[in-house]
């Protein structure tokens, strides 16, 4: 019997080497994720340094044309904002301790900030540059205060994918707000979710793909417009 | 943390520590495995009885008593014993082209009542010291009295049991069920019979010593599960079950997904049944590790019931809620699909104690596998197929579930 108790226990010693093993490999996937979310957040904020120095450097150089092929050179970011955004809500989902990680809360209202920035910068460089980019702002909550914001996300994902080089989306997390968010909803008098604004037009409540592929072809020849 | 976090660590350790005892014990005592008393022929033999009841079976019963007939042991020292349980086919027609077989005796009955009191009477006639009982679907291999009568030299022990294998697996669920009667029918009893809790004597065949049948009184003619119920009254009565692994009987298995279904469900109803019978025995310390083994087997299975209903709900919610969110782009599940999307960081942690689970199912299997010295590629579609069997078993027991709760009458066929 001095055997099969041993047996016990070294089961016992198995399991719990086995389960502390899975449980930090759990771990360290964790910070890997936030390792990879602060990586893409400050390449966005990187890129935007890189802007402004180059929008300096046009003060500066007084060459209009020139600022214009450099900055649209320069915009390398563009293409991710919205996959970075729908990372950190996908990473988010993964685990609790996450979600309430004043880290993450942090990182999220950070990245909101450097979206506004860009929003910004890219709004500057349509007018002054005609860089042809159909912009859409996109306003969201958590799925508990916003049935269709699951779905509004979804399609906007997808039409992303499609449209990737003539498209680019700012998602604000009304949630997670900060100032600046903050301050675009009440400009746009914003009291619904999920929120486009499309060229300072908006478009409240859920649009499926079909339906928000027609309203942008209203405002730009894109691809699937034909 | 969430409660069903807590609750996912818990069903992991519980079910993840039975496999690990179980995979310790065997490859620990891998050496006594196959390590089989051998027949002392030069003292007088015991005689021993089969008694074999039978319902319906035209179709079978003449392969098992051919079976029988090659058995090597003295004719003289061995009776067979047919009791035909009130059959409507041809099951008397064909045992009676045996009758000039010297050792069979046919009791022939009109009336149907069951295969426990069917096995009563055979043992009531039988005269041999030792009485096996074995399904009439069934074959045996013609050392299988040699094998199984040495255990009998310990006095304590009152049953051996026996592998049980599928009778030629040919489609791609018997050959999952092949390695769930290698795994579950013959490795795990015999770990068991390591620490004295085996509680099943498997129908197809079991031998008995038949002084301690009639001390307890023989088969309960009321239970669904006959041969879970005995052995459970053995340990009960604090006789020792072995298991012999050096010698087989081939069984059938149901040909179709129902009959499987009915077939567990009468197992597991019967399962549940014979726990609650039982429920005394837990946690006495005179039951020894079957004590501690039997509540804790059913504790591993309730968990793990209510974790797959849980994961089921999540999982099917969840699937709902992206097809109505796939609704809204028109159903193109892979029009924008690239390997580029599949993210290693997205794994969750019950992602990967899920496939930890599933692994370590995949390796018992494997290494029962290896142990009793089969080809894994011959044996490789029912290896990749075994673990879907844990998902499969959960309706099945939910079923049991019912019919014990809402006192449904479940047929021992």
């Amino acid at each position: 019997m001095a055997v099969k108790k041993r047996i016990f226990g070294y089961a016992a010693i198995l399991t719990l080497v086995l389960f502390i093993l899975i449980y930090s490999f759990n771990v360290i996937l964790d910070q890997k994720r936030e390792e990879s979310l602060l990586d893409r957040v400050d390449d966005l904020f990187s890129d935007y340094e890189e802007l402004q120095a180059i929008l300096l450097l046009s003060d500066v150089a007084q060459d209009e044309k020139m600022t214009c092929l450099a900055l649209e050179s320069s915009l390398v970011y563009l293409n991710r904002i919205w996959e970075t955004g729908r990372k950190i809500d996908t990473y988010q989902s993964l685990n609790e301790e996450f979600l309430n990680d004043p880290a993450y809360a942090k990182m999220k209202q950070k990245f909101n900030r450097g979206e506004i920035m860009y929003f910004s910068m890219l709004k500057k460089l349509k007018d002054e540059c005609n860089v042809d980019k159909t912009v859409i702002q996109y306003f969201y909550k958590r799925p508990e205060e916003c049935g269709n914001c699951d779905a509004q996300s979804f399609v906007l994902t997808d039409i992303n994918k499609e449209l990737n080089e003539e498209l680019t989306i700012f998602a604000f997390d009304a949630n997670i707000g900060g100032p600046a968010v903050g301050l675009l909803t009440t400009y746009y008098n914003m009291t619904e979710y999920p929120c486009m604004v499309i060229e300072e037009d908006m478009y409240c409540g859920l649009h499926n793909k079909d339906q928000l592929i027609g309203i942008l072809c209203r405002y730009g020849n894109l691809s699937v417009c034909s | 943390m969430a409660i069903y976090t807590i609750f996912v660590y818990v069903v992991w350790f519980v079910a993840i520590y039975f496999t690990i005892v179980l995979l310790l014990l065997i490859l620990s005592n891998r050496k006594q495995l196959y390590d089989s008393p051998v027949l002392d022929e030069s003292k007088p033999l015991p005689k021993v009885s089969i008694v074999v009841p039978a319902y319906n079976e035209e179709k079978k019963i003449a392969e098992s008593i051919e079976s029988l007939k090659t058995v090597d042991y003295p004719q003289e020292l061995l009776e067979i014993i047919v009791v035909n349980d009130g059959s409507t086919d041809r099951t008397a027609e064909v045992v009676s082209r045996y009758k000039g077989v010297p050792n069979l005796i046919f009791i022939d009955n009109k009336d149907n009542k069951g295969k426990a009191a069917r096995l009563n009477q055979g043992i009531s006639r039988a005269r041999g010291e030792f009485v096996a009982c074995m399904d009439a679907d069934s074959q045996v291999q013609p050392d299988i009295i040699k094998k199984t009568v040495p255990y009998f030299r310990d006095p304590k022990t009152s049953a051996v049991t026996v592998t049980v294998k599928v009778n030629n697996p040919k489609r791609f669920m018997e050959k999952v069920i092949e390695i769930e009667y290698i795994i579950g029918l013959s490795l795990f009893l015999k770990a068991l019979s390591f620490l004295n809790s085996v509680h099943v004597t498997p129908g197809p065949f079991s031998i008995y010593r038949k002084s301690v049948l009639k001390k307890i009184g023989g088969f309960d003619e009321t239970s669904i599960t006959e041969d879970l119920e005995i052995a459970h009254r053995l340990q009960r009565y604090d006789y020792k079950i072995a298991s012999c692994l050096t010698t087989y009987v081939r069984t059938i298995i149901p040909e179709s997904m129902r009959g499987l279904y009915r077939q567990r469900r009468r197992w597991y109803s019967g399962a549940l049944i014979t726990f609650w019978q039982y429920r005394d025995m837990a946690f006495r310390k005179k039951a020894g590790v079957f004590g501690v083994f039997l509540p804790y087997i059913y504790t591993v299975m309730v968990l793990g019931l209510i974790l797959f209903l849980s994961s089921s709900y999540l999982g099917l919610t969840d699937m709902f809620h992206n097809l109505s969110l796939y609704a809204h782009t028109n159903f193109n599940f892979f029009e924008h699909f690239s390997l580029k999307d599949i993210d290693p960081l997205s794994v969750s942690v019950f992602g990967v104690f899920g496939l930890s689970s599933i692994v370590s199912v995949f390796l018992l299997a494997f290494i029962g596998v290896k142990l009793t010295g089969q080809k894994i590629r011959s044996k490789a579609k029912g290896l990749m197929g075994f673990w879907l069997l844990f998902f499969i078993y959960q309706v099945f027991w939910i079923s049991a579930f019912f019919n014990v709760l809402f006192r449904r009458e479940v047929k021992w066929r």
